[in-house]
């Protein structure tokens, strides 16, 4: 009888004393990123093993459990579907932002503004030299601009795409990882400390993996997790062992797509998603910026060539190229700006052809082209930055969630700490009071 | 039991997101007050901007239009003076008539008066030929060579263009920025078309004796003179009606400026008093949730164990 008060004694000391230490983990981990807080599971010990009055009631103590973790499927769906989101978002806000610096910084509206001014201004002295060589410097100052801001978005793109390939890489690691977590499923049990870690590290893999990419997480009661990209129809990227290769191809207008060993995908979500629009966006906006040179080019040659120049020979074209990438001007010399109208003599003060060359830049003109590009431009940086905004506080509020039902309250486990260490006591306590019963047994004469 | 649990690294997290959110805000606000402009980049309001970049664009062409307005007022008024100087000039010419006219001169007196005929015809074709300040014959109209040249037997004659180029001075009025040499000296002497520099050469040759009474051809020609001036001062007065008109078109020039300049500062300007008072406003409450973060994170039970 005494002896069975000592085993109890001995297993609450031993359940007080592991208790203790699962709380020591925690508070240890309590900033480890993707760490769940650890329970210990108890059961009491009861048998009816006996032989006398007190068959009924065997007690044999508690038996320490397994390692319990909680487990919360939907808050960790919907933290990695709303980070996810929000990482496409913050990609492509982040790369039509720089598009934006970079088309209002080169000035291209004020060039060809400034451009338009030196022909009206050439009007009121059209055979002065000064003025012609203005309006001369001024083309060359916006064909210089239209190739900044082209090599600017391109250099932009570069930047997305390298990013691009990285956030690849990362996907196909978290991948393999994530298949090599699985592997070590099957040969894990249940409510073990190691198999705490493993469930810990698969939450985390797929959490960076969702950042990347969008993904939808199969989870099989054994805790392995099949990955698919996109929705629960998407192709199998994790299938239990065995991790498929993403891979992705930039094609010929910069834009980026993407295959699952070999097969093309669509990206719904992720990091990966938001640059792949990013750069149709950035593909679109460099034939809008091409569309404005050529225009710009168009409308300034067929101008010079229904002119002449101050020595009356026929308007040859003002600028040479086809696109923003290699806008030139191809005039040399200021007098040759075609003011006079064809045919006249040279020396003519006529005026007619310079308000032809001012009209194609004016009304609807280059100017205005620029000007709706980069109001389509902002306009859509304003509105991504109002979804991401309240992305953001989707993502936050689903992260704090996941975070209240899995992370480490301080708080609660000072209490823990107490509480263990009386139960603790309590236990040795009971060892005594065994002891004491024994004694006075054996004092009996 | 599980969502009573509030995990404290989601309240650190928590506690961060929210300052550094105020922060933000307030360093926005900062910008805005250290440059004085609303709008750091287009997306910050994506109409407004476009309608900026509208305005200095009319601010710019304003400016050119101002000193093309400018440029073409000083071309009309140099070809007013020099066409006062003209009518001036006629005006001896006629008082030298009256005096060929009277029966008192004789020969001599009119072969004088001849003489200073001729050599005021010569400064008539000065006066014609006048180039304004960049070096444009102010009555060529659009031919940068001299508007009137003398040939072979001392004809003078116009080799300018018959019309004279316009110059845009704002929203889409042109001004015309001279009169051709034909307005200025051309006229009709008695149903006869003829020009100043003509009918003084014939007046001089008919005094000197190749009418058969000099005297009286005078004083015939008299109508002729008269003719010529007020050919030459209607012209100047179409000079000031053009001077009074670019007056008034700059004179609402300004008035657009002015406007312009008000909207684009509703457009882009920062509201100082809006801006202060929000700025001052984010700080206290950034201050506040940092003063109760700090009040909260000394809240820990391992300070009571």
């Amino acid at each position: 009888m005494s002896m069975s008060l000592i085993n109890i004694g001995q297993s609450g000391a031993t359940a007080a004393r592991s208790a203790l230490e699962v709380t020591a983990q925690n508070i240890a981990n309590s900033q480890t990123e993707g760490y769940v807080r650890r329970r210990l599971g108890q059961t009491e010990l009861a048998g009816a093993g006996a032989v006398g009055e007190f068959s009924g009631a065997t007690f044999n103590g508690v038996r320490t459990g397994g390692i319990y973790r909680p487990d919360v499927p939907l808050l960790n769906a919907e933290a990695r579907r709303s980070a996810g989101s929000l990482s496409q978002a913050d990609a492509e806000l982040s790369a039509l932002s720089s598009a934006e610096t970079t088309l209002e910084q080169s000035g291209l509206y004020g060039a060809l503004v400034e451009f338009e001014a030196s022909f009206a201004q050439l009007q009121s002295d059209p055979l002065n030299p000064s003025l012609r060589a203005n309006a001369l410097a001024e083309g060359e100052s916006l064909a210089n601009t239209f190739q900044l801001a082209s090599s600017g978005l391109k250099q932009g793109g570069d930047f997305v795409r390298l990013d691009a390939q990285n956030s690849v890489n990362e996907v196909n690691r978290l991948a393999g990882e994530l298949a090599s977590v699985n592997v070590a499923f099957t040969r894990s049990e249940a409510g073990t400390a190691s198999h705490a870690v493993l469930l810990d590290q698969r939450d985390k893999l797929l959490g960076d993996l969702s950042e990347q990419v969008g993904v939808t997480a199969d989870i099989s009661p054994s805790g392995v997790a099949n990955v698919r990209l996109g929705d629960a129809s998407g192709p199998m990227l994790v299938n239990g062992t065995s991790a498929a290769a993403l891979s992705s191809t930039t094609n010929g207008d910069g834009t980026l797509s993407f295959d699952l060993d070999g097969s093309a995908v669509t990206l719904s979500s992720g990091k990966l998603a938001g640059q792949a629009s990013a750069l149709t966006a950035q593909a679109g906006l460099l034939s809008d910026l091409d569309a404005v040179a050529a225009s710009t080019i168009g409308a300034l040659n067929t101008a010079q060539s229904s002119g002449s120049a101050a020595d009356g020979s026929a308007g040859q074209p003002f600028f040479s190229g086809s696109g923003a990438g290699d806008i030139t001007v191809s005039l040399t010399d200021g007098s040759g700006i075609a003011t006079a109208p064809s045919g006249a003599p040279a020396g003519s003060l006529d005026t007619s052809n310079l308000a032809a060359l001012r009209n194609a830049l004016a009304n609807g003109g280059p100017a205005s082209q620029a000007d709706s590009m980069l109001f389509e431009l902002s306009s859509t940086v304003r509105s991504r930055s109002v979804t991401r905004d309240a992305l953001a506080t989707i993502a936050q509020s689903a992260q704090s969630s996941l975070a209240g039902a899995t992370g480490v309250d301080l708080d609660q486990e000072a209490a823990n700490l107490i509480r263990f260490q009386q139960s603790f006591q309590a236990s040795g306590r009971i060892i005594q009071v065994a002891n004491d019963i024994f004694d006075t047994i054996l004092g009996i004469r | 039991m599980i969502a009573a649990q509030n995990s404290t690294s989601s309240f650190y997290q928590n506690s961060l997101d929210q300052m550094t959110r105020l922060r933000n805000s307030a360093e926005r606000l900062q910008t805005q007050v250290a440059t004085g402009e609303k709008l750091a980049r287009g997306s910050d309001d994506p109409v407004a901007s476009s309608r900026l970049r509208a305005l200095a664009r009319e601010d710019r062409m304003a400016a050119i239009d101002e000193t093309n307005a400018n440029a073409a007022s000083t071309g009309l008024q140099s070809a007013s003076t020099a066409l006062e100087d003209m009518t001036d000039l006629l005006i001896r010419a006629r008082e030298l008539a009256v005096q060929a006219g009277s029966d008192t001169t004789g020969p001599d007196g009119r072969e004088a008066i001849a003489t200073e005929i001729d050599e005021l015809r010569a400064s008539l074709l000065g006066l014609a030929n006048m180039q304004d300040a960049s070096g444009r014959p102010l009555f060529g109209g659009q031919s940068a060579a001299p508007a009137f040249v003398e040939g072979a037997g001392g004809v003078i004659s116009y080799v300018g263009s018959a019309t004279t180029d316009t110059v845009e001075i704002g929203l889409g009025v042109s001004v015309e920025r001279g009169v051709t040499g034909p307005n200025v000296v051309n006229f009709s002497n008695d149903g006869a078309a003829t020009d100043a520099f003509a009918f003084l050469a014939s007046f001089a040759a008919d005094i000197r004796g190749a009418a058969a009474d000099p005297a009286a051809a005078a004083r015939d020609a008299l109508s002729g003179f008269d003719a010529s001036i007020d050919t030459a001062s209607r012209t100047q007065t179409v000079l000031g009606a053009r001077l009074a008109w670019i007056d008034t078109v700059q004179f609402g020039a300004i008035a657009r400026d002015e406007t312009r300049a008000e909207e684009q500062s509703e457009l882009g300007d920062t509201d100082l008093a809006e801006a202060i008072t929000q700025l001052q406003q984010t700080l206290t409450v950034l201050e506040a949730s940092q003063a109760s973060f700090a009040r909260l994170t000394n809240l820990s039970l391992f300070d009571s164990i």
